[in-house]
Formats: structure tokens, C-alpha cells, sequence
């Protein structure tokens, strides 16, 4: 194991340019194929959890009992589907917003550490792109996904389309700002931007060292998200189905598809921000020493997912006046108040 | 090309992931070409309005308020862009080099910086900028 490490790293340093090449085309390979499989998954579990929390059953028939591949013949419908666009769309930008959503959540897969292997006594983080300023970046790529929704609402030619579209572009701005704030006060902690190193770094999760900024990025992601109860761009119950009114069968799959993406990509974000990331014991068995931090994480991201699901089920739909007053007026003087809570404890504890 | 990694260099990944992203839906909408029924007609390709046929365009002209919405946002972006390099001057001990009020000046200087933005902050709410229409 040692002889391989010490291999790729003095490849590495003596062919940067084809070392990353090499991984950038493995990664792409298996994190397209991680993230899809991922986001089937979650839609199953927010099928399912929905079910129980309305006392139903969810998905029981195809794949066994907990219907595990129900999604998969969802899937398969839609392929199966008519593929039609609306004649008054401006199409080039309508066929282009699906695929630039997906462009942007592979941006954002290619920065975030999926977890770590540990031996040696050593974490080795699981990431492609390991950038010194990647909580910023990830956080930029993760509101690209806002202009995939404008341009399939602005091209529908559609007012519904349009009106979900303005709503949305509103309700990211309102929340782009606190979530910044939020991702700086937990950098002054961590003394760093790397993603991997605030990870590791956090001794006390960050989510007990800044309950404040806890909760403001967790009211952030869910808009960022567009989820219940921040969902204004899409209402069913008042503009019909927001910006994907006019898309259908597929197209409407990967707009749908690629929410499930950045909502999976978003809870590994909220997990290594401010709970520990892949922190916990290692477990004394030899060959799950390796893969235990792997283990931790992915228990920790189901556990905010299913958070995530729960408040969809539990709250109502705000207002869009009520959505941008409360990122204005409430969200963004009490994450300035969390940052000065974070130099303050910060330079005690350093 | 020997030596420490560039910083070019991490971002080679980056364009092979996006190619990859378009990749995929491409893949998706070929496959749904060859397997899907097509049968286009006018009223099928037609805008959906409530079942009616629709009226005008929909390419509206929206309030000017949304126009102040996204002026604002532009001006508190721009303050978070600028606390970026600062955490690097907080985390870095060479940079700090005078105390002002007890505080030293990486501290200080970002405190006056966020309290003008504030007073911008209140300024806004009060002429109702943030007010949405």
C-alpha cells in the first residue's frame, strides 16, 4: 500500500498535467456514475419517507419489498415518453437547460470530498479536484443551478414559466449572501478554505461551536435547494408547475434529476461544513479500518437528508415576499452576527 | 512539465467533469430519439395557459423593483467577495502587525468594513428596496 502511495505522488509531482488528466477522466467516470445512482436513491428515499410520514406505503411492488426499483421503472417511462417542444419556445436555450444543470452539478461533484480512507494513521480524502478555495467554489458552482432554471423558464415562453423563473433568480439572491457568510465563518475557524482540511480540523463540530451559522446555512442550502419551503419557483398551487411548466418526458426528468443531484451534493456540503465531515472512531476490524471514515460520512449524510425530507413533509410554503424579507431583513444581520461570534470564540480557541 | 503542480493543473479536472455533465443528458435525449413515439401536432406543441389558447407573448416587462432586488444583491456579493482574502490576512499571524482598540487590525478593519455595509443594509431596508412587489 505504501509502495503505490509513494509511486502516484512522485508521479504526480514529475506529470502534474497527465496525473490530473488521468484522474480527471476516472473521476468523471465514477462520480457521474456515483451522483446518478445516488439521486435515484434519494428520490426513493424521499418517495418512501413521504409514504410514512402521510401513513401510506410508498413504493411496495417493483423490486421487493421496500420497492427498491421503482425509481428505475419511473425512469424507464420516461424515456418511453414523447419528446415535444413547445412551438413558440426559443429552442436552442430550452434544449440547453438541462444539459447546462448537469454541467453544473458535475462541477460541483468534482470539488467535494465524498469521504476518506484511512490507514497508517492517516486520512486520505476522496476528492479530485482537492483546490486551496474549494468551499468557495463549490459554493458558486452550487448556485449555477438557478440559471438553468431561468433559462428553461425564460425560453418556455410561457408567463407561468417566466414568473417561476423571476422567483427564482429572487430567492437565490436573498440567500446567496448569508450562505457566504456562513461558509467564511466557518473558514475563520478552520483556518482554511479547503473543504477536506475543515473537515478534518473541526475537533468540536462546527455546528456546536456556531449553532447560529448552523442554522442559517441550513435555512440557506433548502432555498438554495428550492425545496418545501422555499419551492416559490416552482408552486404547483399557484403558477401551475413554475419554470418546467412547458417540459415534459425526459427533459423534465433531468431538470428533476439534477435536483436530486445538488440536494445529495448539498447534505455531503452541510456534513463536512459543520458536522464533522467524516469524523468518528475508526473501527478496530482490519479491513473496516480503511473504509470506517466512508462508513461515518454516509450515515451522516442520510441523517440530513432525511432531515431534509422531514421538513418538506412538516412545513408549508412561505410566501415569496415572506422568503426574500426573511433572507434580507432577518438572515443576513444574524449570519454578520454569527461571524463575529466566530472571530471571537475562533481567536480563543487558537 | 516537472515540478510542483500548477494551479492550472487542478483545474484540468474541472473541464473533463463538465464535458461529462453534458455528456450524460445528451446520451439521455439520443436514446429517448431512437425509443420514443414522435407524432407532433399544433395544438400538442402549443403554450400551455390554463387549457386556453395563450394571450401575446409572455416575454413581459417586469418592475423596476426587481431590477433595485438584484442592484442590492450585486453590492452585498461583492462584500462577501471581499471576505474572502480576509480570512486569508486572519488565518496568517505575519499580516497582522498594530493592535487598534484592543483588537488587531485584521479584526478591526473588517469590523469597520461590515458596519458601513450595514448602515447600507438599513438604508435599503428603509427606502423599501427589498420591498417585493
Amino acid at each position: 500500500m505504501d509502495g503505490i502511495i509513494e509511486a502516484i505522488s512522485s508521479f504526480a509531482s514529475q506529470e502534474p498535467a497527465i496525473y490530473y488528466l488521468i484522474i480527471g477522466i476516472i473521476g468523471a467516470v465514477v462520480l457521474s456514475a456515483v451522483v446518478n445512482i445516488g439521486a435515484m436513491y434519494v428520490i426513493w428515499l424521499e418517495v418512501k419517507l413521504l409514504g410514512d410520514f402521510s401513513a401510506r406505503y410508498g413504493p411496495n411492488r417493483v423490486g421487493g419489498r421496500w420497492g427498491l426499483l421503482q425509481i428505475v421503472a419511473d425512469a424507464i417511462k420516461l424515456f418511453t415518453k414523447e419528446d415535444s417542444i413547445p412551438a413558440s419556445a426559443d429552442k436552442p436555450v430550452y434544449v440547453w437547460a438541462p444539459i447546462v444543470a448537469s454541467m453544473a452539478t458535475m462541477l460541483v461533484a468534482a470539488a467535494i470530498p465524498f469521504g476518506a480512507l484511512y490507514f497508517n494513521g492517516k486520512y486520505y480524502p476522496l476528492v479530485v479536484a482537492n483546490m486551496d478555495i474549494s468551499a468557495f467554489y463549490v459554493e458558486a458552482a452550487l448556485s449555477l443551478l438557478v440559471i438553468a432554471a431561468f433559462m428553461a423558464g425564460y425560453s418556455s415562453n410561457n408567463k407561468y414559466s417566466l414568473l417561476g423563473a423571476f422567483r427564482g433568480i429572487a430567492r437565490m439572491i436573498s440567500y446567496e449572501v448569508p450562505m457566504g457568510v456562513c461558509v467564511i465563518s466557518v473558514a475563520i475557524m478552520a483556518h482554511s478554505l479547503n473543504l477536506a482540511e475543515i473537515a478534518q480540523n473541526q475537533t468540536l463540530w462546527y455546528a456546536f461551536a456556531q449553532p447560529l451559522g448552523f442554522g442559517i446555512f441550513i435555512v440557506a442550502l433548502i432555498t438554495d435547494l428550492g425545496r418545501i419551503p422555499f419551492d416559490q419557483s416552482e408552486a404547483e398551487e399557484e403558477i401551475i408547475c413554475g419554470y418546467t411548466t412547458e417540459y415534459g418526458g425526459i427533459r423534465w426528468g433531468l431538470i428533476l434529476f439534477q435536483e436530486y443531484n445538488n440536494m445529495l451534493l448539498g447534505s455531503i456540503l452541510l456534513t463536512l461544513l459543520f458536522l464533522g465531515g467524516w469524523a468518528g472512531p475508526i473501527i478496530p476490524v482490519p479491513g473496516l479500518s480503511i473504509i470506517s471514515p466512508l462508513i461515518w460520512m454516509f450515515m451522516k449524510v442520510v441523517i440530513v437528508l432525511w432531515f431534509l425530507i422531514w421538513t418538506r413533509s412538516a412545513l408549508l410554503r412561505l410566501r415569496i415576499d415572506q422568503v426574500t424579507d426573511l433572507g434580507w431583513k432577518v438572515l443576513l444581520p444574524l449570519s454578520i452576527v454569527n461571524l463575529a461570534w466566530a472571530v471571537v470564540v475562533g481567536s480563543y480557541f487558537a | 512539465m516537472a515540478g510542483e503542480p500548477m494551479a492550472v493543473d487542478y483545474y484540468i479536472p474541472l473541464i473533463i467533469f463538465m464535458i461529462m455533465g453534458a455528456i450524460v443528458p445528451i446520451a439521455a435525449l439520443a436514446a429517448v430519439k431512437i425509443i420514443a413515439p414522435l407524432k407532433p401536432s399544433r395544438k400538442k406543441r402549443s403554450t400551455y395557459e390554463g387549457g386556453l389558447c395563450p394571450v401575446r407573448d409572455a416575454k413581459i416587462q417586469y418592475s423596476v423593483q426587481y431590477y433595485l432586488f438584484a442592484i442590492v444583491f450585486v453590492i452585498f456579493d461583492v462584500e462577501v467577495l471581499f471576505l474572502y482574502p480576509w480570512i486569508y490576512v486572519y488565518a496568517n499571524k505575519a499580516l497582522q502587525q498594530f493592535m487598534v482598540f484592543g483588537m488587531n487590525n485584521a479584526v478591526f478593519e473588517m469590523l469597520l468594513f461590515i458596519v458601513v455595509l450595514l448602515v447600507g443594509l438599513v438604508y435599503a431596508v428603509k427606502k423599501e428596496a427589498l420591498r417585493w412587489v
